[in-house]
């Protein structure tokens, strides 16, 4: 992938001098393209990660029931407490098992839009993609607002369906919640998948066809195994996106009595922070990362034994 | 150049992963100052900030602006304190850049006061001579019963009584309650009418803690030694109980409270009533402009036939918050803004703020009848009850803690998962956790 060639590739011997003027200027045109974003990947990434890590290894000590706070070092103090927080691992309980259902049902419908837009047989294809895509523009808080008002029972326009079922109530509200993210995200995985699609080279196709493939042959055989990398990529940010979820349980709030202030780990942080109680907030922060990065990485892994085999 | 394509994927997955959650603010640890510090005027002219969300608050300090050259402020409107500007409040005490003033609920005060957020204006030029410009209750709110002690501005309170839709009532021929059995058996027939006596609010806990109040029972008690914590009184269990059973039997609605879907079900006459404190006349008048003229307010029901007890919902002080460089003239403009007769008429008429200050009672706006309310004279039904609220109630040091944990088991109850009760006595449990894992001591 890397494009840098070394003195041994090169037919010709450069003189001394001019090599190392020619790798000075690399090195400095090396140092303009990465510096504006080693900038701000090191103001906005690394800083607050190891503010957070640091914050979340303190402590708060006090005198006297109005004594002020003094933040000492507490070691893994805090962390015993991310333990024994059973709301917590409530909460990624939950998660986990929304991204179970969801990402799958996700994906698969982004899929099978990817595979129609690129069907010989749809007509409007321009149309069609930007109508899947559109949710995606909608802001996510904006979304759940809007479906907050879809789903309640006396303000909804379908007041025949919502008045019945309790799409707000302790049961529905979970997949009320995953109907909305499928909504948005869709059509944004949709069009990576379709991307790849489009890349394929259509000399496979017309081998495929010579061979006597018919089109559903042509997209289980052909186009669904070459996406495969497009659709890993797509598992993990959801899966990552599932693990943040924020905005819409913390936006239908104001919609539903039954979504607590510790529904999904990130709403517990936000709500132990809120306390405030930052050095537990951040040790909640540091554990979710961790285990974010765990279950992205044994996604890929399993899903590269898979690929490879 | 598969496996290549994965390791990329996965840094990028960490990447994303650590930064996404990685964002938890903090700051340095603030050294704890001497008491009532000394509280010196500057030199020249001053600009302070505050933060509020009255609605028209910055109409009243454009009075304060007009007359005070040198000392101008400038109003920033924030969300309702537990919606978010409290925790803006703390995360910029911890950064050291909070405005100069903020609006702070009573039930707050402790929680800004453990944070080491507040400055104590005691020491300010007539701050401490303003003790009897103010209802009782709310100064000692304010100073939390201790000597040398005034940590804000006593702004509005919030007695409660009960607003009722007259003409449904008397439709129906229900006799209005006046005591809380009666109220129960009034939700049975009301239910029987095809609507519901009122909502209880799930996230409303400082609702429920009025009720508590209005029993007599109290949540926490401070000797300065160690916290008390006490939710679980008998007076708080009846009050849980009483609540329960309605809700079990279904006679009272649950939507979240203050939502569209909650005006929309007083708008159409779904409630016939709501237990609630002074401020919530303007909150019904606009959210149900369509019950005009029906509605009218009698005292709280009663949990002693003939009893006189209020309890209090809500109600805001003026505080200075840390870090001020202004203090002395910080606390002029408060003093101000809390006591001056035409602040508190506009106040009033633009944020429905019923005021702490004693000489509120002589105001024109509470001498009259409103019309929402078909005419009656319903400030003179607050007064009374502000009359009768409890002088001492305690506010824990954690009390968006309690009220959040209370409330995610109000909703648990809500959906069939356990009782009121039981989020009590879990709310119990987690607000000691609580106040032990920030070192504040508790006695158990």
């Amino acid at each position: 992938m890397t494009v840098t060639s070394t003195p041994a590739e090169s037919p010709k011997v450069r003189p001394a001098a001019r090599k190392s003027r020619s790798s000075g200027a690399q090195r400095r045109a090396v140092a303009m393209f990465i510096g504006p974003f080693a900038l701000l990947f090191v103001a906005f990434y690394a800083v607050p990660i190891v503010y957070a890590i640091i914050q979340s290894l303190l402590t708060v000590e006090r005198e006297g029931t109005f004594g002020a706070p003094q933040q000492v070092f507490g070691g893994l103090v805090q962390y015993q407490q991310v333990f024994q927080n059973t709301a917590f691992w409530q909460s990624v309980g939950r998660v986990l098992l929304f991204g179970a259902v969801q990402v799958p049902v996700m994906l698969g419908l982004a899929l099978l839009f990817a595979l129609l837009l690129d069907s010989p047989l749809l007509k409007g294809k321009k149309f069609f993609r930007l109508a899947f895509f559109a949710p995606y523009a909608v802001p996510g808080v904006i979304a759940a607002i809007m479906w907050g008002f879809l789903y309640s029972p006396s303000l909804s326009p379908f007041g025949a369906v919502t008045s019945n079922v309790d799409f707000l109530g302790a049961e529905l509200v979970l997949w009320a919640i995953a109907n909305i993210v499928t909504w948005v995200y869709v059509g944004y995985n949709m069009l990576i998948i379709y991307a790849s699609l489009l890349a394929i080279p259509h000399e496979i196709y017309e081998a495929a066809r010579l061979d006597g493939a018919s089109n559903i042959q042509i997209a289980w055989r052909i186009k669904i195994p070459l996406v495969v990398p497009a659709i890993i990529l797509t598992a993990v940010f959801s899966i990552i996106g599932t693990l943040q979820l924020l905005a819409e349980p913390q936006t239908l709030r104001s919609f539903s009595s039954a979504i607590s202030s510790t529904y999904t780990p990130n709403l517990a942080v936000y709500t132990t922070a809120s306390i405030p109680n930052y050095n537990l907030a951040a040790a909640f922060s540091v554990v979710l990362a961790l285990a974010t990065f765990i279950l992205s990485f044994v996604f890929l892994k399993a899903t590269q034994r898979k690929v490879s085999q | 150049m598969r496996a290549h394509y994965g390791k990329v994927t996965a840094a990028f997955a960490m990447i994303s992963a650590l930064a996404l959650s990685g964002c938890s603010a903090g700051g340095d640890s603030s050294e704890a100052r001497g008491e009532a510090a000394p509280c010196e005027a500057s030199d020249g002219p001053v600009e302070l900030t505050f933060t509020t969300w009255v609605p028209g608050m910055d109409k009243v300090v454009d009075l304060w602006n007009a007359d005070n050259p040198d000392i101008q402020v400038e109003v920033q409107t924030g969300p309702n304190g537990n919606s978010g500007t409290y925790q803006n409040f703390f995360n910029q005490i911890q950064a050291g850049n909070a405005p100069d003033l903020g609006q702070i609920e009573y039930d707050a005060l402790p929680n800004f006061r453990v944070q080491d957020g507040l400055e104590n204006l005691a020491g300010c030029e007539g701050v401490a001579d303003a003790e009897d410009q103010f209802v009782d209750w709310t100064w000692g709110q304010v100073t939390f019963g201790e000597e040398d002690a005034v940590y804000a501005i006593p702004q509005d309170s919030g007695p409660m009584a009960m607003y009722y839709r007259a003409d449904l009532f008397e439709q129906a021929g229900i006799e209005v309650p006046t005591t809380w059995e009666e109220y129960a058996a009034a939700a049975e027939q009301i239910k029987a009418e095809g609507s519901y006596i009122t909502n209880f609010p799930k996230s409303d806990v400082n609702w429920f803690a009025g009720m508590v109040w209005q029993n007599g029972g109290q949540w926490f008690a401070n000797d300065g030694e160690s916290w008390d914590v006490n939710l679980t009184s008998p007076e708080s269990e009846e009050v849980a109980t009483y609540w329960q059973d309605l809700l079990s039997e279904d006679l009272v609605s649950t939507l979240p409270s203050f939502s569209d879907e909650w005006n929309a079900s007083f708008n159409e006459g779904q409630q016939w009533t709501w237990v609630s404190a002074v401020w919530g006349a303007t909150t019904l008048s606009t959210g149900a402009p369509d019950t005009a003229g029906k509605w009218a307010v009698a005292p709280m029901p009663q949990w002693e036939d003939g009893g006189e007890a209020a309890g209090n919902w809500g109600g805001s002080s003026t505080a200075v918050l840390k870090g001020s460089e202004h203090p002395a003239e910080a606390a002029k403009f408060a003093l101000w803004l809390n006591t001056d007769p035409e602040a508190l008429a506009l106040a009033n008429e633009l944020g429905g703020l019923y005021p702490a200050a004693k000489s509120a009672a002589d105001l024109e706006s509470f001498a009259g009848g409103v019309e929402y309310y078909g005419g009656q004279k319903i400030y003179e039904v607050f007064s009374e009850a502000s009359a009768n609220v409890n002088p001492d109630f305690t506010w824990g040091p954690t009390m968006t803690q309690t009220y959040t944990d209370v409330s995610d088991g109000f909703g648990a109850a809500i959906g069939g998962s356990g009782t009121l009760m039981d989020a009590l006595e879990n709310g119990q449990q987690k607000t000691i956790d609580s106040l032990e894992s920030q070192s504040i001591p508790v006695s158990e």
